[in-house]
Parts: structure tokens; sequence; C-alpha cells
């Protein structure tokens, strides 16, 4: 079979896994629904193979595969065809996401288990994995966005999976309302590039775009910085991450999937997709490798004071995905996307552990009630521990490798990029630092009750189920977690699929060391034919440096966080008090909440009620009709006749009104 | 292939076969069903009917006979690309609305049923009359018989406030409906005098008869007048509110899904075609007319908290955008408009609906502070609604938007600032679409709420329609390939005036003198001749 075939495959597993578990919810018995869309995806993930056995098969220059099923709107200049673009960019995309994805399914099996939602949730979650394949796979621009924004819809059904809890439904409307926001920049940046390529293919416009703009062009910069706001609302970068933090209301798996592995680096693979229209707007690479660096910065700090531990990942996310699109912004496509690779394993990874750890905690969340985990979760320990090693760049775990390659590809841009270069060791720093707070203070330090209980073969449940964010009693019905929870040393296929992710966190790396061996880079590099900026780098002596600086730093923040809060856990108390200033900050992480809130949806608000009170009711109801009406209610023949007499009365003016116009021309003639 | 004859006047004639049949006068539902054969009949034809569209011909399908000779009035209809799958919308909506009726019926009884149908049926035919018309006059006297039944419904059938709603819709409509039965006597009278030919209604002749640029000018106004307020738009919506809800619901279905759909058509099929120059002339109104409504319409939907005006104001963004599409004087624009008042009317019926069934789950209530939490003894309607919801917000994968995605691109073409601007309406749609879900069947139970299943009954009317809006998103080219040509013939006159030299580029488009030279007038009159030579 050919590449495509597998392609259309990929897609097909999880849409049909969807609308079996969706229709046949009721007549499933037991646990099935898991189990049939556990299998969807994994033949997703087995299709993905196929196609990169597939491609394989030929030669780096015949890599790149479109197949058409329909004309979708072929009109009036416009043409989109139900089309897929197989090439080796889109198959390392299928093959993380269907991959990661499979494992999270396993591991949601048991972690659901006793959520009446159960069918719910996995048709959510194969509707997810469709709508990222077809993403990712889309042949034409229009494809890509209806990929684009079903993984938004997706993100939005499951950040709203409890929909009981009002916290939930109000994160998932935030959440979709600025994804939708960023779906409009990627409209108007495709209307901005079609508008000179003639094109809705990817890579009609691709090929094209170079003949038809000129580098720095008003419209191709207007267009790819239009692109960069659907790249940022998706990927949560700074000033469209806001919704991250709060989509943690999503059950824990799904943070780990969609929230991390994979939907939040779709504006990564977009920039990298893009990339030939990107090198043509050097001033919208620019913005993404600034805001990009801005973003690791900031999420990095407010990680550092978060007390949720959820949260503190998903800022964790939004700092790693920003070291992400620095590296697209700047050229370093595989390193970016590499990154991209090694983030899905570690932070599902770290996630699955978290979810470990709060069912431990029958659903509490916050690192404050935490502590002394080590020994009742002895697993979940070490996984949180692997995932931390690699998310906090310590050779030899993947981060370690994969970010380097992007700080050093960013150094060699010279000029100012040495900024971006500076703060992101200074971001490696702040990763490691908050990543070992949560270790330390989650499974350090004395046994909490509930540890203790666990360590005497008791799993701890909450009397009466509470929502963790607001305490609220929870309406127990469809649409909160269930009664039960679920643990990983109690649970083989969550024990399997977090051993798997750990072994990708340990040894991923390895794909790709420098000087010794390019095995993404090499894979890659079809998809990339055409760039200035894509090569094979070979400074030794930044690259060392770099190797140095890293793994200096990582371990330096380690062993600052373990003197903190091991050492000297009354220090965050004092340090909170000296410098309450800086705390507040990045407590109210940089006040974006409100900012967005007094600049955006206060005014509309007011806009909206304003129409509402004063000028519907006083201009359209009262100046337009009332002067008429009261004309028309001092009759009251007519109201009274309204029953009987509307015909007639309605006839004879429309015949007096015939009549009098007929009359006007005709005296006129 | 159906004569289009009984295509239009089947359902008025099921509607009069049931007004007569015998029964009661609360549970008449022999009245009732007859009423549904025949409209379902009607569906059917209008299928086939697509199915033997060919896209290739002009005009299929033609009735012609002479109507009133001495008026040059012909009894002309014909099929088109244009009014095809608006006649199949039609036929739809109607059918589930007969549907929705008799499960009423059933349930809990409708006063004078036999009348109520009667009324119903004859409403059909009249908007099938008003789409399938291909003589001016007729056009008029379909569009003016459209209101008299729904006078009717609302006036007899209707609840709450149905007086002063039935006193606003009428000042309103018999405004707009006198200034158009002007302006049509006017198009008529003023080309034969021009020209110098026998007095003729025929769109096909009067496209050729072009009128002086003066003259074209206010019969647009005339026309424009009516049509805004039969879509609405702002700022002549004020009918809308206590309209919509002084309604019976499955007449709301009908009027805010189909009716409004009336006037954008008559703005593509009729307006741009006779009144190229006038068209050209107040484009940039109706671009910000259509732009406020947009605006307008969906600020207002997301303050409301009464369900059925948030689906109200959001027809007027609606609205507003399917005119944004017609008014870019594009191809891709008016391709996108047609697609949108198709899928609009596909989500706004369901959409009214399933408000009526949320009510009946929230103790009566259509206030969306009363709801909350129906899903959970609903899963299947919270599906059914959460698919229209997307669609309504014209989530990418909806049929819903590619519509807009032309609209927006032909504006985009058009006129930059107004397309960026009305891109905030996409974004206000998802607000209020979601909130309007999210407070019904989410969050916690309301206290007024007792929520179950809908019945297969009701299944049976909504299940059909939410497949129809699945369909379209798989394969909205079906729609597309059928419309293109005749879009194409539509928009000529009105590209042709744009292109005209003597007209000043269009944003700085100011009053001129009507008819400045009479060469203008033979130059514009052959482009007509160009454009309907391309149809």
């Amino acid at each position: 079979m050919s590449a495509t075939t597998f392609g259309w495959l990929a897609l097909l597993f999880p849409l049909a896994g969807c609308l079996t578990t969706a229709l046949l919810f009721r007549r499933l018995p037991g646990r099935s629904a898991g189990v049939i869309a556990t299998a969807a995806i994994f033949l997703a993930f087995l299709a993905s193979i196929g196609a990169l056995v597939a491609i394989l098969g030929r030669s780096g220059s015949q890599r790149e595969l479109v197949s058409s099923l329909w004309n979708y709107a072929v009109t009036a200049g416009v043409n989109v065809r139900m089309s897929i673009l197989i090439d080796p960019l889109s198959i390392f995309m299928m093959l993380v996401v269907s991959g990661v994805s499979t494992l999270i399914h396993l591991y949601s099996i048991p972690y659901m288990d006793s959520d009446r939602g159960f069918a719910r949730y996995f048709s959510y979650l194969n509707f997810f994995v469709f709508s990222m394949l077809l993403l990712v796979a889309a042949g034409n621009f229009i494809l890509l966005i209806v990929g684009w924004a079903f993984v938004g819809a997706a993100s939005y059904f499951l950040i709203s999976f409890w929909y009981r809890r009002r916290t939930a439904t109000q994160a998932g409307i935030k959440a979709f309302v600025i994804n939708v926001f960023g779906d409009v920049g990627l409209v108007l940046g495709t209307f901005f590039i079609f508008r000179h390529t003639g094109t809705m293919e990817l890579l009609g416009s691709f090929h094209v775009a170079p003949h038809v703009f000129a580098k720095g062009s008003a419209d191709v910069t207007a267009g790819c910085i239009l692109l960069l706001i659907g790249a940022f609302a998706k990927s949560a970068q700074i000033p469209l991450h806001t919704w991250l933090p709060d989509a943690m209301e999503g059950p824990t798996p799904v943070s780990a999937l969609i929230h991390a592995a994979t939907m939040v680096t779709a504006g990564v693979y977009l920039i990298a997709r893009m990339h030939t229209l990107f090198e043509l707007a050097p001033a919208a690479q620019d913005v993404g490798a600034i805001v990009g660096a801005l973003t690791l910065f900031v999420a990095g700090t407010i990680g550092l004071v978060q007390t949720d531990i959820k949260r503190v990942i998903a800022y964790s996310t939004m700092s790693q995905i920003g070291y992400m699109i620095m590296g697209v912004s700047v050229g370093a496509y595989a390193a970016g996307l590499f990154h991209l690779m090694t983030h899905a394993f570690f932070k599902a990874l770290l996630f699955m552990a978290a979810g470990s750890i709060i069912g431990a905690m029958a659903g509490e969340q916050s690192l404050e009630k935490m502590g002394g985990f080590r020994r009742a979760l002895p697993f979940t320990y070490g996984c949180f521990l692997i995932g931390g090693l690699a998310l906090s760049g310590v050779p030899p775990f993947s981060g370690f490798f994969s970010k380097d390659e992007i700080l050093l590809v960013t150094a060699e841009r010279g000029d100012w990029h040495w900024a971006l270069y500076v703060i992101g060791y200074i971001g490696a720093l702040l990763t490691a630092l908050y990543t070992f707070r949560m270790i330390f203070r989650a499974f350090h330090g004395k046994p909490v009750a509930e540890a203790r209980e666990l360590e005497s073969g008791h799993l701890h449940h909450a009397d009466v189920p509470r929502n963790p964010a607001t305490g609220e009693q929870e309406d127990t019905d469809v649409g909160f977690p269930g009664p039960a929870h679920a643990i990983a040393e109690r649970s083989g296929a969550m024990r399997v699929a977090m051993g798997l992710l750990a072994l990708g966190a340990i040894g991923a790396g390895l794909l790709q060391i420098p000087r010794t061996d390019f095995v993404i880079d090499d894979f890659l590099a079809p998809s990339f034919a055409g760039s200035k900026l894509y090569t094979i780098h070979e400074h030794t002596s930044t690259l060392a440096a770099g190797l140095v600086i890293g793994t200096l730093l990582s371990l330096s923040g380690i062993a600052l966080a373990y003197y903190i809060w091991v050492r000297r856990p009354t220090l965050p108390a004092i340090a909170r008090e000296r410098a309450g200033a800086l705390y507040t900050l990045l407590h109210r992480k940089w006040y974006f909440d409100e900012a967005i809130e007094a600049l955006i949806v206060r005014p509309a608000a007011i806009a909206g009620s304003f129409a509402r009170q004063s000028f519907e009711r006083v201009v359209i109801e009262g100046a337009i009709v009332g002067g008429a009406q009261t004309l028309a209610g001092a009759s009251s023949a007519l109201v009274r006749a309204l029953q009987s007499g509307l015909l007639r009365a309605y006839a004879t003016m429309l015949a007096l009104g015939a009549a009098a116009v007929t009359l006007y021309f005709l005296l006129r003639a | 292939m159906p004569p289009l004859s009984i295509v239009i006047w089947l359902p008025a004639l099921a509607g009069l076969l049931g007004a007569l049949a015998p029964g009661s006068r609360e549970r008449n539902t022999s009245s009732g069903a007859i009423a549904l054969a025949g409209a379902l009949a009607t569906f059917g034809l209008s299928i086939w009917l697509i199915a033997g569209y060919d896209p290739h011909t002009s005009l299929s399908d033609v009735t012609d006979t002479v109507w009133i000779g001495a008026l040059g009035i012909h009894y002309k209809l014909g099929v088109d690309g244009l009014n095809v799958f608006l006649v199949a919308l039609t036929t739809l909506l109607f059918a589930a609305t007969m549907l929705a009726s008799n499960i009423r019926l059933a349930r809990e009884g409708i006063a004078r049923a036999r009348s109520y149908f009667f009324f119903l049926a004859l409403g059909e035919s009249a908007v099938l009359g008003a789409f399938l018309a291909q003589d001016l006059a007729l056009f008029v006297a379909f569009f003016d018989l459209m209101l008299i039944p729904f006078y009717f419904l609302i006036g007899m059938f209707g609840t709450r406030q149905r007086v002063r709603a039935t006193l606003k819709l009428v000042i309103y409509t018999l405004v707009g409906s006198l200034l158009m039965l002007a302006g049509a006597v006017a198009t008529g009278v003023l080309a034969s005098q021009q020209h110098g030919t026998p007095i003729t209604f025929a769109l096909s002749s009067l496209e050729h008869l072009r009128l002086a640029r003066g003259s074209q000018e206010w019969i647009f106004l005339f026309f424009a007048a009516a049509f805004l307020v039969k879509m609405p738009l702002f700022p002549l919506q004020g009918w809308m509110p206590d309209g919509y809800r002084a309604m019976p619901t499955e007449v709301v279905m009908v009027f805010s899904g189909v009716l409004s759909k009336v006037g954008a058509y008559g703005f593509l099929a009729i307006v741009l075609p006779l009144f190229p120059q006038a068209a050209v002339h107040f484009q940039m109104l109706m671009l910000l007319l259509a732009l406020i409504s947009i605006l307008y319409g969906s600020a207002l939907a997301f303050t409301q908290t009464d369900a059925r005006l948030i689906a109200g104001y959001s027809s007027v963004a609606q609205m507003g955008f399917i005119t944004l599409g017609i008014f870019a004087l594009d191809p891709q624009g008016a391709q996108g408009a047609l697609l949108g008042m198709i899928n609009h009317g596909l989500v706004v019926a369901p959409i009214f609906f399933i408000i009526a069934l949320l009510a009946r789950r929230a103790g009566g209530s259509e206030d969306i502070r009363d709801m909350g939490g129906i899903a959970f003894r609903a899963p299947v309607l919270a599906t059914l609604f959460l698919v229209v919801a997307l669609a309504t917000l014209a989530m990418p994968g909806s049929a819903n938007f590619v519509g807009e995605l032309l609209i927006l691109l032909g504006a985009f073409k058009a006129k930059l600032p107004i397309a960026i601007i009305a891109f905030a309406g996409v974004v206000m749609a998802a607000v209020y679409a979601l909130r309007l879900f999210i407070t019904a069947m989410h969050n916690r139970v309301g206290e007024k709420v007792s929520s179950f299943e809908l019945s297969r009954a009701e299944g049976s009317v909504l299940a059909p329609l939410v497949a129809v809006i699945l369909f379209f998103a798989f394969y909205p080219q079906l729609a597309l390939s059928r419309s293109e040509g005749s879009v194409d013939a539509a928009l000529a006159p009105a590209r042709a005036a744009l292109r005209e030299p003597s007209a000043p580029p269009p944003v700085a488009a100011t009053p001129q003198a009507p008819a400045s030279s009479g060469g203008q007038e033979a130059q514009g009159a052959e482009e007509a001749a160009e454009g309907s030579g391309a149809r």
C-alpha cells in the first residue's frame, strides 16, 4: 500500500473508534469502550508506521505525497479538496501523536474506571486524536484549519468533561474562545497568502511563494504574523496562554495528552510546516522567537510559586513550548521538532505520575497538602524522577539533547539572538528549580496522612467528594470524577503506559547526539529541502560550551531546589515576606488574566448590555417603531380587527397602495 | 422533472384538504397528517429537482403563461442555481415544522388545528412561489402572499404579547411591501418608457432593459427596505424580538429558517441583476449595515438570557454575514452567501426546536437562567444540540464555516478593513453559541429543571436536520458546484458596473447626477446583455 493509503487509514481508525463508542454507548458492556478506543488508536499508530515504511522505500526527493478523495469546496477560484499531504514531517508528527496517544488511552482505562461518563470520555479522546492527525496530515490550508479547530473543540469537550463543575465549564469556554481567536488569525493569515499564491494547497503555495512574495513584503509578513496568532493561541504563548493553566480542570490523562504532549505543540508544527513562508518574512520569525523566549521565561517564573501540582506542570509545558516556538522561529526546525517529541514523552510521563499522586490524595491537587510519598508510591516516584530529570535537561536524559540543540542554533544566528540564548539558559535553571520543587515537596519530607495510610495498605478516599478548586461539594452523578481513584502501583495498565514513556524519556535523546548521529535531522530533511536555515550544525566551541553550561545549570538548579525545599524548608516563607511584590506578581501570574478581563471581556460585555438595555429599547423599539405604533395603536379598530378582519384590512391597504402608485405613474406618463 | 406549479401549490392543496377534514376542533389529527403528507411529498419533489438540475443550463423547467396580459405580467417560474437549494431547504424545514406541529397536536392539542395547518401550508406555497418566480410582479405577489398566513399564525396562535407583536410585524412588513410594490411597478413602467418597449416584468427581459442610474438608486432603496425588514438586518429588526417570542415555536422555525432567506435571495437574484449600478453605488452602505448587524446582533446575543432571543439575534448576525457576502460583489462572497443561507436555515430551525424541548425540561421557561444540567438525563439531545451549536458558531469542518470563509474571502478582496472587523463576529459567535449550550446543558441542575431524554418523535424531527448538517459538512461542494454558474451570472452586471470607467472607485462612491449621459446607458445595457449571455 502507498504511504497515503496508510495516511487515510490513520485518520479512519480514530474516527471509527469515536463514532463506535459514541453511538453504542448504551450497549457497550463494561469497560469495552476503553478497549475499543485504545485499539483504534493503536491501529492508527500501526498505520503511521506503515506510512513510515512506505516512504522510506522512496528516494529522498520523492517523499512528498498528496492524495485527494473528493472536491470539498472547489468554486470561484478557491480549490479545496479533501486531501492529505504525507511527507517526513507529517509522518513524524503522526508517529508521535498516535504513539503517545495509545499509551494515554491505555492509562485512561483504569484511571477513568469509576467515571460514569466512561464511553463519552473515550469517544472524545478518539475524536481528539482524529482531529490532531487531520491537522498534521492536512494537504491544504482549509483542512489544516479544520483539524486546528477540531482539536480546539476536542480540548473544550475534555476540559469541560466534568461538566457539573462550574470551574470546568468556565475553563472550557475560555479555552474555546481563545482558540477561536487563534483560528481567526489562521484564517486571516491564509487569506493574505492566498491573495498572492491563488491556491489553497500547501505544497502549491510553497512552490509559488518565493516567486510571488518579495522577501519581507508587507503581505507575507502580515500573513505570517497572523498565522503566529493562531500558533500562540493553540500553543499557549504570551499573551494568549491564559487558558492553559485553567485547562487543568480536565481529567489528568487529558492534561497529559492534549495539554502537554500533542495539541499544544501544534503551533510548533505550524511554523515548521510553513517555514517557506516564514523564511520570506523575517520580521514574523523575529516575533515568534521573541515571544517564545518571553514565554519560556515568564512561565518558568510562575511555575516557581504555584501550588497546584497540575498547574505547575502546565506552566512548565508553556515554558517548554516557548523553547520549541523560539527554535522553529530561528530556523532550528529539526531541533524544535526533536524537543517536541522528547517533551511529549517526559511531560506525558510527569502528568501520568501526577495523576497517580492525585489518585493517592483522593483528588487533592495542592502541593501544600502533599509530602513524603516516596515510599508509598515507589513506581510513581521513579517515573516522576525520570520525567523530572529529562525535563531539567540532565544528561543523558532526552531533554538534555533536544533543548541544547535549540539553543545551539539560536546562538548560531548571532546578533541579538544571543539574548535569546541567555534567556534560554536562565529558563533551564528555572526549569530544574520548579521541577525539583515539585518532587521534593510531593515525595520527600515527612509523609502526610494519605501517604501513611497508603503505606499501611489502604488507598485514601474522601468521605465527601469535593471540587479541589473551590471546595464545593460534588454533584455525584454523571460529570464528576467518580468515587474511586487509581494509582499506578495498583494498576498494570498504568504501569505499562508509564514504563514505556519512561523508556522514551530516558532514551529518545539518543536519536540525535551532537556529532554522532542525526536520525531526526536526516529523516526530516526532505520536508525542509528548500530551507536556507536547515543545515546540520558543527560549531564545535559553541556546542561544547552549550553542553557544559546546560549540564551545570540543570544540576545546580536541582541542588538549589534541594537546599531550599529539603534543607531549609522555612526559606520560601522568608523569601515570600522579603520580596512580597515579586511574589505577588508571580503568584498572580503576571496579571495577564486581569489585563485581558479589563481590556477585552469587560468592554465587550458593557457594549453588549448597552446595546440591549439602552440602544435596542430606546432607539430601535422606541423611535423607529414607537412613532408608527402610537399612530396605529390609536386606531383601535385595527386591533379589534386583528383576528377576523386583518386580511381584509391588509388587502385594502395593499390595493390602495397599488392604486396610488399606479395612478402616480399614469399621471406622470 | 416535476412541473413547478405542482411543487408550489401541492402544500397549499394539502393544507386545504386538511382544512376540510372532519373532526374535532382541538385535536384534529387528520388535518395535520394531510398537511404533513403534502409537505413531505413536496420535499420529495424538491429532491427530484436537485437531482435533475443541470448546472450548465441557465434556467430550467420554465413554466411561462400570461397572467395579466394588459400589464405584461406573466406567471413565469423556473429553477436555477440560486433557488434550487433554497427550494429544497424550504420544503425540508416546512416538513420538519409540520412534523413538529403534529407532535404538539398529539401531545397537547392545537385550538383550531385546521386553520393552523392550512395557514402553515399556504405559507409554504407562498415562499416556494417567491423563490421560483421569474417575473418581478409575480415575485411581489408571492412575497406579499407569504405574509398573510404568518400574520394569522402569530395573531391567532401566538403566545405572550401576540397582539403587540402582530401589530409591529404588520407595520414593518406592510411598509416594506408597499415600497417594494411601488418599486416593482416603477421598474416595469420606467423600463418600458426608457427603452420604448412594451411593458414587461419578466426578470430575463428586465435585465436587458437597464434603468437610468437615478431611477435605479431610489428603486434599489425601496427593494432594500422590504428585504432588510424580512431578513431582518440592523436597523430594521425592531419587530423581531416580540415577533419571535410571540410565534409558536414551530412557526419560528420556518420564519427564521426560510422567510429570512427570501430577503437575501431577493438581493442576489433581483436587486443585483436589475439595479447593478445602484448596487455598486450603495455597496458601502450595505456592507456597513451588514457589519453593524454582525457586531450588534452578536453583542445582543451574548447578553440576552431569553434563549429565543439569543437565537434571534444570532440570526441577525448571520444574516449580516450573508449580506456582507452578497455586497462584496465578488463571486466567492456571493457563493459563500448562498451557501450561508442554506446553512443558516439548517441550523436555526433545529435551534428553535431544541429551545422548545429545553423549555419543557425547565418548567416551561425559555430563560437560560432557569436551565442548567439538562445534559445528564438526555445525552442524545445533548449530542444533537452540540452538533447544532457548533455548526451555528461556524466551526471549521461545518458547511457554515465554508460559507463564512467564502463570504469573508470575498469581503477581504473587496474591502479589507470591513472583513477584518467582521472577523470579530466569528469570535463572538463562539461566545454566544457555547454560552447557550453550556448554561442550558451543563453546570448544576437548575431548580425548576427535571430532565428527560427526547422522545422518538422529537428525534425524528431533529435527527434528519442534523444528518443534513453533517452531510453538508463533508460535502459542501454539492451546493457550491450547482450554484456557481448562476451566481456568476447574477453578479456579472454589478461587476461590470464596478469596472465602469465613469463610476468612481467604489470606496469613494458619491452620488452622481443620474444618467449623466445616454452613452453610459447604452453601455450599461450592453454589459447587461453580456452578463445574461453568460447565464
